[in-house]
């Protein structure tokens, strides 16, 4: 608005100034007039706005009318950073707490990214390494092949892994997954990878027992390293750029395969139009996981207990993650998995009363441009649209959904994981790369 | 812990690199007076955006009788609605909630 001419003043919140910088200097307008409150954040208490508006109002009206500084007319450009490829030199302790000193880091140790070891990263990718897969948001930095696979050997990642890490770059910066969004939100929205197609076994992605446990080296090290990624190209930052509340422990890694072998479905790629020959790697931004133990074994136990689990505190995209017995049960009874996202919409309701926005309009006028609800209003809380349905896990019965944020793998950003033409000699090599656990 | 044999070595910086952004300073000039102006009240879907809106709009009115106000409501910014509306105010104010 101020660059059609157009005086603001912006209200911003004085915890975050430093997201605010962030994006204003990243979109180069370090001049905007912003008015700093202290109204809590989403507050819907009248009386702590009131406080919060009268404090603020002579900055406001003066951010408005204040004649324009010449610092604000002509601001001063920021100095370039300037940046050495090579950027420490030291031992493995010392690099270590120079990485985590600078916020590279995810608070766990790095592996030393050296010249050797990314150089063996980028045999994973007959991409060239000034390759730009992408630019990432916020900050705009230059998601290179080389800066992919610099982050990948930090987290500990195998050359192999490198083109599912460019295509989670290509997922994550798709337009309609609004990463803008769920990166930095308040709301801890941590990126949930899903992988399909024989990769997975190639690079033996879990999707049996344990499925989102530590301990395979490919689920925990390529979530690792899409938060570094996150981190060190698009520059969020834990409290500085990610506003996430309470966070989230997702955040460090969370990463699946569907179990495609054990499931009577189509899985998720084929769904949405991939061959099943193909391999693929797509996003949802949950924020809570869930685990449901069924009240029987039988279909419409089943189903009962997937339609009254659903949260209303917590509403948008659902990954219902079904084990294979249970798919194999509802399979065998003539469920497909568009019926089950039917059938759960329709029955998966709450009282009007369960939900936040009843009770928002109700709070002193706030809502009223809402369209008004009946407290004993049924209302469906879950958009078949916007529901996955994968299989996944080991032997039990033990349900999963994650659920939250409007990001949901879809035909678009879903992206088809491209393989160097040497994969058969470079899976050949790491093949044996899995944990062999002694008997006791 | 280090140890007295750990070898020396050479790191590349995970830190990407981004273009520089042009830097753009404001132009609009600021307004004498609110009295008799028309001010743009922006707002996006969060919930406290709109309350606290209301109640800048209640205190601007107050302070200033003349004043007048024009809501925006939707996060659309590329549509003609947008343009009308931003040409149709004085000066703005966005409230976004958190």
């Amino acid at each position: 608005m101020e660059s059609k001419n157009k005086p603001v003043a912006a209200l911003i919140n004085r915890d975050f100034t430093r997201v605010v910088e962030s994006t204003v200097h990243s979109r180069g307008m370090p001049g905007l007039r912003t008015v700093v409150e202290t109204i809590p954040c989403e507050c819907s208490v009248l009386a702590e706005i009131e406080k919060g508006v009268s404090a603020v109002m002579d900055n406001l009206i003066a951010a408005l009318t204040r004649p324009l500084t010449e610092e604000e007319k002509s601001p001063k450009p920021k100095e370039a950073e300037k940046l050495a490829r090579i950027i420490f030199k030291g031992t493995l302790n010392e690099i270590d707490r120079f990485f985590y000193r600078r916020g590279w880091t995810d608070g766990l140790p790095v592996m030393p990214p050296t010249e050797e070891a990314v150089a063996e990263m980028l045999t994973g990718t007959d991409l060239p390494p000034d390759y730009l897969v992408a630019e990432i948001v916020p900050r705009n930095g230059k998601a290179t092949v080389e800066k992919i696979a610099i982050n990948a050997v930090m987290a500990g990642c195998l050359p192999t892994y490198m083109p599912v890490l460019i295509a989670a770059v290509q997922a994550l910066t798709d337009l309609d997954t609004s990463f803008g969004v769920w990166g930095v939100s308040t709301g801890s929205w941590a990126p949930f990878w899903i992988i399909n197609g024989p990769v997975r076994k190639d690079l033996h992605i879990n999707s049996g027992s344990g499925t989102f446990s530590p301990g395979d080296r490919a689920n925990a090290a390529i979530g690792r390293a899409m938060g570094l990624i996150i981190k060190n190209i698009g520059g969020i930052r834990k409290g500085v750029e990610d506003m996430g509340c309470l966070g989230n422990p997702g955040k460090y890694t969370l990463v699946m395969a569907e179990n495609e072998e054990e499931s009577p479905w189509e899985p998720l790629h084929v769904e949405l139009g991939f061959n099943r020959g193909d391999s693929t790697i797509g996003v949802a931004f949950p924020n809570t996981y869930t685990q449901m133990q069924p009240y029987g074994t039988d279909d419409q136990s089943i189903l009962r207990t997937l339609m009254y689990n659903l949260l209303p505190a917590v509403r948008g995209g659902y990954s219902l993650i079904l084990p294979p017995a249970i798919a194999r049960t509802l399979a065998a009874s003539g469920w497909s998995k568009q019926d089950l996202r039917t059938f759960i919409a329709e029955n998966g309701r709450a009282a009007a009363y369960e939900l936040g926005s009843f009770w928002g309009q109700r709070a002193g006028g706030l809502y009223r441009e809402k369209v008004p609800m009946i407290a004993s209003d049924s209302v469906s809380l879950l958009r078949p649209e916007l529901t996955r349905i994968i299989v996944a896990g080991g032997p039990g019965v033990f349900m999963g959904q994650l659920i939250g944020s409007w990001a949901i793998p879809t035909r678009k950003t879903l992206k088809k994981i491209e393989l160097p033409k040497n994969w058969d000699t470079l899976v050949k090599k790491y093949r044996d790369m899995v944990p062999v656990y002694a008997r006791y | 812990m280090s140890t007295s044999n750990q070898g020396i070595y050479e790191v590349l910086s995970p830190w990407a690199e981004a273009d520089p952004v042009p830097i753009r300073g404001l132009t609009a000039p600021r307004l004498n007076d609110l009295e008799g102006k028309k001010i743009g009240l922006y707002r996006n879907d969060k919930r406290a955006a709109g309350p606290i809106l209301n109640v800048i709009e209640k205190k601007l009115k107050e302070r200033f009788p003349g004043l007048q106000v024009s809501w925006y409501t939707s996060q659309k910014t590329d549509v003609p609605e947008f343009e009308d509306w931003l040409k149709s105010v004085d000066a703005v104010v966005a409230a976004v909630g958190d």
